[in-house]
């Protein structure tokens, strides 16, 4: 810079190449003052040497002063020099680069154009006139629309008031009567709504699975009936109506008698309402066994936990029974176990017997305003009379806990009693046991006839067994081991082979003795095994469906598959049978494997015959 | 506008001429039609009898309004198809003897 400054002649000269050339100038001016440093340097090393004598001092500063006229035309020589090194002073290559270029690629974007419509029509002073016309009508109209809305308006204002007041008292009125009724059959309506699922299960599910299963078949739980008074309470008995088929009786008491329930109660359900009882009859004491009269299907009597015994008629009131034993004079003194009514008497009077822990059969008849009792058998064991704390003698009674009329003799029935004995008594005779059965060890739950051979007969009891008899032969055909208590065993309706038993485990268990003699078809657990016990049992006559009832107050409806009901085949030579025979040929079939040859007949006496 | 007897037909005593604007036909939005049956109210009756000053008034009115391409016709008798771009088609009767067709497309 110093030098551009000194010399601008020197710079004029450049002028035209200093752009070109600006590196090269750069260069030599770097090399300038590396001079002039050097030269400065130089001064310096000078003034630090050792002093020289004065004198020579003054020397030392001409050329000093000297310097700047110099250094002027120092540099015009090397500038005027440099012109030779730079003879290549357009000292640079030419060099070309092309940018890639990307390729082109088109691209249309279309808008959806507007959306359009077409539209016609013909102007002419007609339509003109007519679209007036047609209008100016409709307007017309409008406005009597609307008056008559305003005066509408103002009518029903008026009018609203006293159409109310008399609209309640003829509302009550009429709940009473007809629209109960209505009411019933929308409940039923909004239920074959809300359980329609399981009506189609019911009706069309058939476990497909049982094709390939050849002996074991399946139960499907459908509906569960519950009432929320009973919750607490145990189903003691379960019936289905004889005449409704889709009826069923149950009773809520209890059999843990360690907590006992104060009230109970004897609901109707029906499997097309299952959400709430059709006919509920809430007593004050619990209910342990009931039983529905075979021809009058609304007549349904009651026994209970304080021995006493209840005729209802369901069709006329639930609140009130129509007949009542007196609890003081006239009643069991034990729990009513089961009860049933019998034939009705020549004079037409229903009657019916109870069997109660007291030890007695009672025969009930149902005179004009009161109920005739009867004791028929007082069932006093078969001991010695023992001593009583005063000294009298004493003879024991067995404990009653259930009753089986023979179906086709009416005079015969059937009592088991809590030793574990099986008396066939008969009405004539009250003080006489036709034949007494030591059948089991613990208490007799219940018992059931066959209903295709009218000798056969099932019982079960707490001892964990269920056992199969014939009549007059005191040892059991079958007896069937179940692993804990069985709170009811029957047959089934459909099969002289099938029957059915509950356990307290929870379990329900199915037989066919022509499938398997020793091992159940079908052991499903139905309510968990922990909370509830199953109590009770029962076949509907008609329908493939079971209904079993539990301690919680709950009835569960189960649907038998298709191998627990395995229809008799007839055989080839015999396709005339019908379903009644061939089922007592197959229990025939079944029974002459296990009852003894009835006699010996002597070989020996006809083969010497035909041989001669 | 007044009301008066049309003299073709007397088997009635009053055979009355309605002069309101009726909307035959019509797919725009109803403040939209409002809007336009009063324009071409205004054109009606500002043209009396000159239809096609009354066309382009009311042409003008509603390309500045609703944007270009609008058509109108007016008259007295005349068929038509047409294509429109939708919601914007008014068809309307006006003074009992004229028929206006306003479409966009």
């Amino acid at each position: 810079m110093i030098e551009m400054g000194l010399d601008p002649d020197a710079i004029d000269d450049d002028d035209d190449t200093k752009t070109e050339i600006l590196p090269e100038e750069e260069e030599t001016v770097e090399d300038e003052e590396e001079e002039v440093e050097e030269e400065e340097n130089a001064g310096e090393e000078d003034d630090e040497a050792p002093p020289p004598p004065p004198p020579e001092e003054p020397e030392e500063d001409e050329p000093e002063v000297i310097m700047p006229a110099i250094s002027p035309s120092k540099a015009a020589v090397k500038i005027g020099g440099r012109p030779k090194k730079l003879v290549n002073s357009f000292n640079f290559s030419e060099r070309a680069a092309l940018t890639y270029n990307n390729p082109m690629r088109s691209q249309e974007v279309q808008t959806t154009p507007p959306p359009l419509a077409t539209f016609s029509a013909n102007v002419l002073q007609w339509v003109i006139y007519d679209a007036y016309q047609a209008d100016y009508e409709a307007q017309q109209l409008e406005k009597e629309l609307e008056k008559e809305r305003k005066e509408k308006e103002k009518a029903s204002t008026s009018r609203a008031r006293p159409v109310r007041k008399a609209g309640k008292v003829q509302l009550s009125e009429a709940v009473q009567g007809r629209v109960l009724e209505c009411w019933r059959v929308l409940e039923r309506m909004i239920n074959l709504n809300s359980y329609t699922e399981i009506a189609k299960d019911y009706r069309y599910w058939d476990d497909p699975s049982d094709e390939f299963r050849v002996e074991e078949g399946t139960l499907l739980p459908l509906w569960k009936f519950m009432y929320d008074k009973t919750k607490t309470h145990t189903v003691t008995d379960l019936d289905w109506n004889p005449y409704y088929y889709d009826l069923f009786t149950v009773c809520f008491g209890f059999f843990d008698f360690v907590k006992p329930i104060n009230n109970g109660a004897v609901c109707l359900f029906t499997i097309k309402n299952p959400s709430f009882p059709d006919y509920i009859c809430i007593t004050d004491s619990a209910v342990m066994c009931a039983d529905i009269h075979p021809k009058y299907c609304y007549m349904v009597v009651i026994g209970q936990y304080d021995g006493a015994v209840l005729v209802f008629n369901v069709q006329q009131s639930c609140k009130d029974p129509i007949f009542k034993s007196n609890n003081v004079t006239n009643k069991h003194r034990g729990i009513v176990w089961e009860i049933k009514w019998g034939p009705d008497l020549p004079d037409g009077e229903l009657n019916f017997f109870s069997v109660s822990a007291d030890g007695k059969v009672n025969n009930w008849v149902l005179m004009q305003n009161e109920l005739m009792r009867l004791t028929i058998i007082n069932l006093y064991l078969d001991q010695e009379a023992v001593a009583g704390p005063d000294g009298t003698k004493f003879r024991l009674k067995s404990c009653a806990s259930c009753i089986k009329f023979h179906p086709d003799n009416p005079q015969i029935y059937l009592v088991g009693t809590e030793e574990g004995l099986i008396y066939k008594c008969s009405t004539q005779y009250s003080s006489l046991y036709l034949l007494t059965y030591k059948a089991h060890d613990l208490p007799i739950s219940r018992m059931d006839f066959n209903r295709y051979n009218r000798d056969i007969f099932i019982s079960a009891s707490y001892d964990w067994r269920v056992k199969i008899w014939d009549d007059q032969r005191l040892e059991p055909l079958f007896s069937f081991d179940l692993g804990d208590r069985v709170g009811d065993v029957k047959w089934a309706p459909y099969s002289s082979t099938v029957f059915a038993a509950v356990t307290t485990e929870g379990k329900v268990y199915v037989f066919d003795l022509n499938i398997n003699k020793y091992k159940p078809i079908c052991v499903q657990a139905v309510v968990s095994k922990r909370r509830n016990k199953l109590t009770r049992l029962a076949f509907n006559p008609k329908l493939p469906i079971i209904i079993v009832g539990d301690d919680k107050g709950c009835v569960t409806t189960l649907k038998l598959s298709p191998n627990l009901r395995i229809p008799c085949k007839a055989p080839k030579k015999q396709q005339h049978l019908d379903q009644w025979t061939l089922q007592c040929m197959k229990l025939d079939k079944l029974l002459s494997l296990v009852r003894e040859p009835v006699t010996l007949s002597l070989p020996s006496d006809t083969a010497g015959l035909e041989e001669d | 506008m007044a009301e008066e007897p049309k003299p073709r037909e007397n088997k009635e005593e009053k055979k009355m001429v309605y002069t309101y604007p009726l909307c035959r036909h019509s797919d725009m939005p109803e403040e939209t039609k409002l809007e336009v049956m009063e324009y071409v109210v205004t054109a009606c009756e500002k043209f009396t009898g000159n239809n096609e000053a009354a066309a382009k008034m009311i042409k003008e009115e509603m390309d500045k309004k609703y944007g270009p391409p609008f058509h109108v016709v007016v008259g007295e008798g005349f068929g038509f198809e047409l294509s429109y771009e939708l919601n914007n088609l008014l068809y309307m009767f006006f003074g009992g003897n004229l028929a206006i067709c306003i479409w966009k497309c």
